[in-house]
């Protein structure tokens, strides 16, 4: 059972018409015209402009439902059936030339057959459907007398239709007046108003694809008569992911998976929270090196190579607690996108992905209130109006058990980990007049956390950016974007008062950005933009805690850099089937001063002995300069109305980088910005993609296969140092990479049980470079990345047993890292050393896990204070010790191998969620 | 109950955030933990040591996995052929005299068949050591070298020999013997010693960067405050060998490559091969770069007076005294007191008469220095 969403966003505007006719027996218009893959809003208003037909339909649910027709001489019903052949959508024309588009059920704009029988009939079949009803039958058939008797004939009745459990008002409701055919249609606050002449009626109350309502009113005067239906709760999750379903075949990029939050709430999900980044874990293409790791991987890029954005802010690290928690609170979610390939040309900076976290900008009707009580977070949202054009919402999570754990620290054995993390986000929407709409996001997460008593790890994100979106007019729309994102993050050693140490790096980058969409005509859709982003690396400081602490101090220059992008692309529908969509971007990226450059012999490795001279530079002096353009294209082309294939291209610069070194209990990041001895990332990207509907779209089957190539990718140098090294350009290799693979995703979305099957075969390779003279890792060969995990197998199995209660499975396999062992020991040069294997030529243990999860919504049909659900289930069912770690540490002298496992039994969980 | 749902939460935080920490001992497969390792270098003139031993798998205790019986030769370009001899304990030796202008290979062969050649080794000849000096300062004492290498040798490694006088914290010049105590000989002497450190850690150089090949004051040893090794005299011997690149290149690996590892701050893995390939198919290559040609030596002593005052502290020592207590001269109360060795006697306590009233004892540990290094004065040990 999904949590209930507000009502109107499904309602369909439905006019009830005074004359009952068969939808298909009309008079004909012939229309005549090409619609070569335009959207559906625009096909009916070309319709409408051409002809004396009116659409009435969901804009939210025929959004992405795209035309593809030409006429000649044909009736609207030809039109209509072609393009709606084989979806679920239906249509229906009445005496009016009014047609409805509905889902799975052509609108029966005839009257139910009880119509025209008398009063007490309808009410008896009511009561007795109903019978275990008794309130709303009671409803029904109760004489309701309204308003006070007056010399008028006729007298006014004003109402609000809302949802009967959600308390929402429903747009789009029909309220209906059998005897004098009078007829009112609710607004968007479900607000109604009809006139009707004094005495008694029937009022038949209906909202699409839900039930009849009905009130017997006696009106003897001005009056108003409130009254709440049953929505249709089934179609609210459906619509959600049929609208996906279109679009997987129709849309011209490729590589794009989206998930909007109904979709991630089927995912059983740790301690019964939605999550972002697990959900998209469970998609084809994307992976992660274990559990708890940050970040994750797409297509065999790293993790660094993944631009994550919530709603315009970078963020750096996506994860609480390392990984186990996604930093986004569910409840401020409403969607999310991933591109894995064919990356809209406005998004750049990064190589592998965009994962593009759309959050919500607060309700514009009413304060609604909403959160989740677990046994280690809790989460409350609020949001709503402020005046009549301004929005909010304000939304906080946050471990609340720490003052257990100090309490249990005393008289238990629980002292070792420690865990606490908190986010908060502020989104505030203005809307200054139908042309100009401000934004204003603000997010903050915050993390502490540790292994073992004497090491704690903490980082924070804090982004803030105020938006304006400007419509010059119908056709062009610009947006302008300025903001902060900060990312920091800190060890605390306090093994010993004499080597006691606070440990950090952080980056922040300041951005504007200016984006513009034109549609030019039918055929163009042209997006272009500059982007501007100023960042501030502080790679890495060390620093004695405590006055007894011997540590000396340390630092790494700040690191500067400008990265200023220009970018245009264009959405081509060149005909019905064929679409595409192409464009560029130059950067041009400048690494400033004040720092020292380095510069090492030329034909010699970079290496201490060959640097030949030291420069330093003032503030914002240039000291190197990259530049480039960058390249994307893809295309549709649309086989028949069930199948698709789609081919893209694109190619990338990356100038920030991460370095990672897991052979460490935790793994341990260095952030790196590309200067004139590293050179920026480059990467490109061949797809080839087949997509299929099968089984009257039950079944949704898509199969793409990729190949990337990628340069001045950085790996360390044998026995090197990352962290705090201010030469760091001598401890790494420039390498070249190659990754490749393919994806099968098979996807249920309808039924009882539905769900998703994917594989993913993905190779990720790395080699030195050719003309790497430092050294050659392996040799020169071919060798696995960090994240290399050739196979990859998740099921999502959700079955609805009712309404109320589900169950979801959610079944993950894949091959375990690969890994750099020592192997031996031996004497050398006087001291003990260890041989090591080749680089990543071992593996740890594969990867296996089983959650399961219940779900059960509260009751819908008494009205309560809020509405509830409970998320209960066990995560990691089988107990399986996935390793989330591997490390070696001399213990008396041997050198001993542990595998750290965090969630090394199954844990049980339950979360109690509200809304109000 | 709050304590009793306080002890449901820590249970089921516990189990959450407890990680588990299992051992870790991963199939290795065909990968084999016996490698053969290879030290040495080849002189050009004198006598050149190789030594053969292999890897011990990562968990064993044991690291001293030596080859013995194995055949070790020198071959030049032509078909000239010198063969080691072998001096046990893994070490094989060859003495001669060999042309500087020519390729030369090393071949191993193992008793058990295996056999490995070297690449080609070219010498190369190492100038003299300019300067070994030190210098005093704050932290204590700075030993550095100064040479000047040529465009054929530019990359310097030095290995060194430290050796130093130490005195234990209880001075005794007197010795148990058979039930009686006397005065110990000159070769006695527990209250002077000699340790040694050989090879420590690995010292670098690339002269290259630096003008004329010359490298400055390069730090090669500090010497601490508070050490012992300034108690009384102290020697270095520095031996300079030019490398090629490729041997500087497994040296620095080497260098790098060390035992702290899986920590936040630890260097990374290191991947170290050498020069020395096996010739039996599927075999991995050793481990050892084998590098030719002539090395330079140089050594200087330090005495107390050049540093002084040199405050010593010795952990070892840091509790030592004479217990008060004074034993009889009877041989019983001796011989029950001394026999064992655990005590020796460190005085002789006489009467104002000069009479013999009986001996102060302290723990073997404060008086005899040998069991922290040698009583024996090194051949090379000059005063």
């Amino acid at each position: 059972m999904k949590i209930m969403k507000p009502i109107h966003l499904l309602i369909i505007i439905v006019l009830l018409i005074s004359n009952f006719q068969e939808s298909k027996a009309q008079d004909t218009e012939s229309i005549s015209g090409l619609f070569p893959g335009i959207s559906f809003v625009r096909f009916a208003q070309q319709i409408e402009s051409m002809s004396s037909y009116r659409f009435f339909f969901s804009k939210a649910e025929l959004e992405n439902f795209q035309v593809n027709i030409s006429a000649k001489d044909n009736s609207i019903q030809q039109i209509l059936n072609a393009v709606f052949d084989q979806t679920e959508y239906r249509y229906s024309i009445d005496g009016q030339k009014q047609i409805f588009i509905t889902k799975y059920n052509a609108l029966d704009l005839r009257l139910p057959e009880y119509f025209f029988n008398t009063n007490d009939k309808v009410g008896e079949n009511d009561s007795l459907q109903r019978q275990n009803d008794i309130e709303r039958a009671y409803s029904r058939n109760k004489l309701y007398v309204i308003g006070d008797p007056g010399p008028q004939k006729e007298a006014s009745l004003k109402g609000k239709i809302t949802g009967l459990e959600t308390g929402d008002p429903v747009y789009g409701a029909v309220v209906f007046e059998k005897a004098e055919y009078r007829r009112a249609i609710t607004n968007e606050e479900g607000f109604f108003d009809i006139r009707l002449p004094v005495g008694r009626h029937t009022l038949f109350i209906q909202n699409l694809g839900g039930f009849v309502e009905q009130r017997q009113i006696s009106i003897l005067g001005d009056g108003i008569l409130d009254v709440a239906i049953e929505e249709n709760i089934i179609s609210l999750s459906e619509v959600t992911v049929s609208s996906d379903r279109m679009t997987n075949i129709a849309r011209p990029e490729m590589g794009v998976q989206k998930l909007d939050i109904a979709d991630m709430r089927r995912i059983p999900a740790i301690l019964g929270e939605v999550d972002v980044i697990r959900s998209i874990l469970t998609l084809p293409g994307v992976q992660t090196v274990g559990e708890a790791s940050v970040g994750f991987n797409v297509r065999g890029g790293a993790a660094d190579q993944n631009l994550i954005l919530f709603n315009h802010a970078t963020i750096y690290n996506p994860s609480h607690l390392f990984g186990l928690f996604s930093a986004f609170n569910p409840d401020v979610v409403e969607s999310v996108e991933l591109y894995k390939a064919g990356i809209p040309v406005q998004y750049g900076g990064r190589l592998s992905s965009v994962l593009d976290v759309n959050a919500k900008y607060g309700n514009s009707e009413k304060v609604k209130v909403s959160g989740g009580i677990g046994l280690l977070t809790g989460r409350l949202t609020v949001e709503g109006p402020i005046g009549e054009k301004t929005t909010f919402l304000v939304a906080g999570r946050s471990t609340y058990s720490d003052w257990l754990l100090n309490l249990l620290e005393e008289n238990t054995d629980f002292q070792n980990g420690r865990a606490a993390f908190y986010d908060l986000n502020l989104n505030l929407s203005h809307q200054l007049n139908n042309k100009n709409i401000i934004r204003f996001n603000t997010y903050t997460s915050n993390d502490n956390f540790r292994f073992d008593r004497d090491t704690t790890f903490r980082y924070e994100n804090l982004n803030f950016n105020l938006g304006w979106t400007h419509y010059f007019n119908e056709k062009f729309e610009a947006e302008l974007v300025l903001g902060r994102d900060q990312y920091s993050f800190g060890i605390e050693g306090r093994d010993n008062a004499a080597n006691a140490y606070d440990f950090g790096f952080n980056i922040q980058q300041d951005f504007i950005k200016a984006n513009f969409k034109y549609e030019l005509d039918f055929r163009h859709s042209l997006n272009f933009g500059v982007h501007t982003i100023s960042y501030q690396l502080q790679p890495g400081f060390i620093r004695p805690s405590g006055l007894e602490s011997i540590v000396v101090p340390e630092k790494v220059n700040q690191e500067q850099a400008r990265e200023t992008s220009i970018y245009i692309g264009d959405n081509f529908e060149i005909n019905d089937q064929l679409s595409v969509s192409y464009g560029g971007r130059y950067v041009l990226y400048q690494f400033l001063g004040p720092n020292n450059s380095r510069t090492y012999a030329s034909g010699q490795p970079i290496a201490a002995p060959n640097l030949v001279r030291e420069q330093s530079f003032g503030p914002g002096e240039v000291i190197q300069n990259h530049h480039g353009p960058e390249f994307r294209i893809s295309g549709r082309y649309i086989l028949n109305n069930i199948s698709s294939i789609k081919a893209g291209y694109n190619t990338g610069r990356q100038f920030i980088h991460l370095i990672t070194n897991n052979a460490a209990i935790a793994p341990t990041d260095i952030w790196k910005l590309s200067d004139n001895n590293i050179r920026p990332q480059w990467g490109d990207q061949i797809s080839l993609g087949y997509y299929r509907n099968l089984k009257v779209n039950k079944y949704e089957l898509s199969i793409e296969t990729y190949h990337r190539s990628l340069s001045n990718l950085l790996d360390f140098r044998s026995g090197s140092t990352l962290i705090l090294n201010s030469t760091v350009e001598q401890a790494l290799v420039r390498s070249e990479g190659r990754t490749y693979g393919a994806e099968i995703l098979l996807r249920k979305n309808v039924g009882k049980l539905n769900g998703w099957l994917s594989y993913t075969y993905s190779r990720s390779l790395l080699r030195t470079a050719k003309d790497e003279l430092a050294e050659k890792i392996n040799g020169g060969d071919w060798y696995p990345n960090n994240f290399d995990q050739p196979h990859n197998a998740v099921l999502v199995g959700n079955y609805e047993w009712s309404k109320r209660f589900s169950t979801s499975l959610n079944a993950n396999y894949s091959t375990g890292r690969p890994i750099t062992l020592p192997v031996a020991k031996f004497n050398y040069g006087g001291s003990e050393r260890v041989f090591f294997s080749d680089r990543n030529a071992y593996r740890i243990p594969d990867y296996f896990r089983i959650d399961l999860s219940v779900n059960i919504e509260g009751n819908h049909k008494v009205r309560k204070l809020a509405h509830s659900s409970w998320s209960l289930g066990v995560y990691n069912l089988l107990g399986r010790r996935n390793p989330y770690s591997v490390f070696f540490t001399p213990v008396n002298g041997v050198l001993e191998g542990y595998q750290l496992s965090i969630f090394a039994q199954p844990i049980p969980f339950i979360t109690y969620n509200f809304k109000i | 109950m709050p304590n009793r749902q306080a002890y449901i939460y820590s249970l089921i935080l516990s189990m959450l955030l407890i990680s588990c920490k299992d051992p870790f001992e991963p199939e290795l497969g065909d990968m084999p933990t016996e490698i053969l390792v290879v030290e040495g270098y080849v002189e050009l003139e004198g006598e050149s040591i190789i030594k053969l031993s292999k890897t011990s798998p990562i968990q064993s205790e044991n690291t001293g996995n030596l080859v013995l019986s194995a055949f070790v030769a020198l071959s030049d370009a032509g078909n000239n052929r010198w063969e080691f001899e072998e001096k046990g304990d893994g070490l094989y030796s060859l003495e001669g005299n060999f042309p500087e202008n020519s390729e030369y290979y090393l071949h191993i062969q193992l008793p058990n068949g295996e056999t490995y050649i070297s690449e080609a080794m070219k010498p190369v000849i190492s100038p003299e050591i300019d300067v070994l000096d030190y210098i005093r300062d704050e932290e204590g004492v700075e030993i550095f070298i100064s040479t000047k290498g040529t465009e054929t040798s530019q990359y310097f490694l030095w290995t060194f020999e430290e050796n130093w006088v130490f005195r234990p914290g209880v001075i005794s010049n007197l010795i148990y013997d058979n039930g009686s105590i006397r005065r110990r000989t000159e070769e006695e002497r527990i209250d002077r010693c000699w340790q040694k450190n050989i090879n420590p850690f690995i010292v670098l150089q690339n002269a290259a960067r630096f003008e004329d090949n010359t490298i400055l004051q390069r730090e090669l040893v500090r010497i601490p405050n508070f050490s012992e090794k300034l108690t009384q005299r102290y020697r270095i011997q520095v031996k300079q060998m030019a490398l090629d690149q490729a041997a500087f290149d497994f040296w620095d690996i080497l260098r790098r490559n060390s035992e702290d590892i899986g920590g936040i701050f630890s260097p990374l893995p290191s991947l170290i091969t050498g020069n020395i390939q096996a010739l039996s198919e599927g075999m991995p290559p050793a481990i050892g770069h084998i590098s030719m040609g002539k090395t330079s030596t140089k050594e200087i002593y330090i005495d107390l007076n050049d540093v002084f005052p040199w405050p010593v502290f010795i952990q070892e020592y840091e509790f030592c005294n004479i217990f008060n207590d004074t034993i009889p001269p009877n041989p019983a109360t001796i011989t029950s007191t001394f026999a064992s060795g655990n005590l020796i006697p460190a005085r002789d306590i006489f009467n104002q008469m000069g009479a013999l009233l009986g001996y102060r004892a302290a723990e073997q540990a404060c008086t005899d220095c040998r069991l922290r290094g040698s009583n024996v004065r090194p051949e090379f040990w000059e005063d």
